[in-house]
């Protein structure tokens, strides 16, 4: 690790030191330190280390705070157990802060008073980040993401002629050679966006809202300049760079004139563009931002699309993503639209806004650093899985679906792994 | 820097099991972190897929499109997942020896 600076304590420092920010000195000196939240974290759950209590994570954030902004830990730093920002700390927080905690949000649902854990945790992350020490295969997707216009440097070329590929399977699929994906057309009613894993890896998603949209008789477009609906810098927590990402997409809406925003099935794209963007540009949308799930859903409920259960008769289980559920609200959705495109769903136990993360939460996916952690604290998930005896695990987020692919593997579960879009595109009738 | 070992040779890979120096990779390396990942025995399919990855990335630095593996192999989509359960970039492109893609995989 790169050795800390004078000018990187100041950076990081002026995190914790912005007046604008009071929730943030609230909820750091607010724990009273009753152990609630031990049992409701993967990494305590999974390893039993005592490292991992969330509220450890928010006293390491704290005890920095208490050392450089009160008056005891200034003068009696070891009185109150304040803590100087030095190499040993960084280490500490990034160990902790980036390797240990999948910002799921389930300590905060569970905090006798109420301290918002995650956010403390963001913000111990952000402090990292405007020191520098982004773990570096997090920094490099999000780099990836501000160099090229999307997180897998996906070139235009490469992604026209993907699409266009899913145009002929959705042709083939709908057998009308009239089915389009349309591209770049502006003023349209919605502005679709995809993760972009889906055109570089796994397409069949994007052939399959396609059909829904075709379904519904949809006025959609995707944009080729801007239709990666992540945003990695939430994860790495650097707000300059969440910022710009998150002007793109709002920079797109009016150049489209599209009337809504459509965020594909990314659970952190969700939150981010939805709850966090109009923070990061300072800048309230103008315009409709929703899920695909609850747009699937509204399609049902209006009857502009008619599944066909019966076309699923194998046992379905939902997996709820965290920035979905507890981040985003959308908890009804997901199962209404379930309910009506498979025969039979059973839920996992807990589920909804008490689910469990697949593990890959909070980045970790994206880092290599903490491989191993993240498959040991996948062990919750598959343990809910197996107990329901689904064949089928659906889920709305891409991220949550590479953590599956992986742990279906490593632990033999062998089951199937959908987005939402591609159950519905199953249970529609040709 | 971790490292993994397979039929006592020994890699230096980075987290997720990719290779940190993707220049030591050859034919040998391929089939020895295939069988690690439950692939017993590569086929020609799976090393039209493996050829196609590897070039790309010796031409243009990344990974390719599943779109230029399915034109250059002639195979399925679906063929291509069955091939390498773990994915194309998690399963195929860490068999041809890449480092790991940016992004959720």
């Amino acid at each position: 690790m790169e050795k800390t600076d004078d000018i990187k304590i100041k950076r990081g420092l002026d995190v914790l030191n912005s007046h604008k920010d009071s929730k943030l000195i609230s909820h750091l000196n607010s724990c009273v330190h009753c152990g609630l939240c031990a049992k409701t974290c993967l990494y305590y759950l999974t390893t039993k280390d005592e490292r991992f209590i969330p509220a450890r994570k928010v006293e390491l954030v704290s005890s920095i705070y208490r050392r450089y902004f009160t008056f005891t830990g200034r003068t009696f730093p070891g009185l109150v157990k304040a803590r100087e920002l030095d190499d040993k700390t960084v280490e500490e927080m990034v160990d902790l802060l980036y390797g240990a905690c999948v910002m799921c949000g389930r300590c905060v649902q569970h905090c006798s008073i109420g301290v918002d854990i995650e956010y403390v945790v963001r913000k111990g992350r952000e402090m990292l980040a405007e020191m520098g020490y982004v773990p570096g295969s997090l920094q490099s997707t999000v780099k990836a993401a501000l160099e090229t216009g999307n997180n897998m440097g996906i070139s235009y070329e490469d992604f026209v002629d993907t699409v266009e590929w899913m145009e002929e399977e959705l042709q083939d699929e709908c057998n009308d050679t009239e089915a389009r994906i349309p591209l770049n057309e502006h003023g349209k009613n919605v502005l679709y966006t995809l993760n972009p894993r889906e055109p570089k890896f796994f397409p069949l998603s994007i052939s399959a809202m396609a059909k829904v949209f075709y379904a519904a008789k949809e006025s959609w477009t995707l944009s080729t300049n801007m239709y990666d609906v992540t945003n990695y810098a939430y994860f790495s927590s650097h707000p300059g760079e969440a910022k710009k990402i998150a002007q793109r997409m709002y920079d797109e809406m009016h150049k489209m004139k599209a009337k809504r925003l459509v965020l594909g099935e990314c659970g952190h794209g969700v939150r981010s563009n939805r709850w966090e963007a109009s923070n990061y540009i300072e800048k309230e949308f103008p315009f409709e931002a929703i899920t695909s799930v609850e747009l699937m859903a509204e399609y049902i409920r209006d009857g502009r699309i008619k599944p066909d259960k019966e076309r699923i008769k194998d046992t379905v289980t939902l997996h709820d993503p965290c920035n979905l559920t507890r981040g985003s609200g959308v908890i009804k959705e997901q199962r209404y639209i379930l309910k009506n495109c498979v025969n039979d769903l059973v839920e996992m136990t807990p589920h909804g806004t008490d689910n469990f993360c697949c593990g890959g939460g909070g980045g970790q996916l994206a880092m290599s650093e903490y491989n191993d952690r993240r498959l040991k604290i996948a062990e919750l998930k598959i343990g809910q899985i197996r107990k329901t005896g689904a064949v089928i695990v659906a889920t709305p987020c891409h991220n949550c679906i590479d953590q599956l692919i992986q742990i279906n593997v490593t632990y033999n579960l062998n089951v199937q792994i959908k987005t939402l879009a591609e159950i519905v595109a199953d249970s529609l009738p040709v | 820097m971790p490292t993994i070992e397979i039929e006592e040779k020994v890699f230096e890979i980075d987290g997720n099991g990719f290779l940190t120096k993707p220049e030591i990779w050859d034919g040998e390396v391929a089939r020895l972190i295939a069988k690690y990942d439950g692939i017993n025995e590569l086929t020609d399919q799976h090393w039209a897929v493996i050829n196609i990855i590897r070039n790309n990335y010796e031409e243009k630095g990344m990974a390719p499109m599943i779109r230029q593996i399915c034109k250059g192999t002639g195979l399925k989509l679906r063929q291509i997942y069955e091939l390498f359960p773990l994915g194309p970039a998690r399963g195929a492109c860490r068999v041809a020896g890449l480092p790991k893609p940016d992004g959720c995989v």
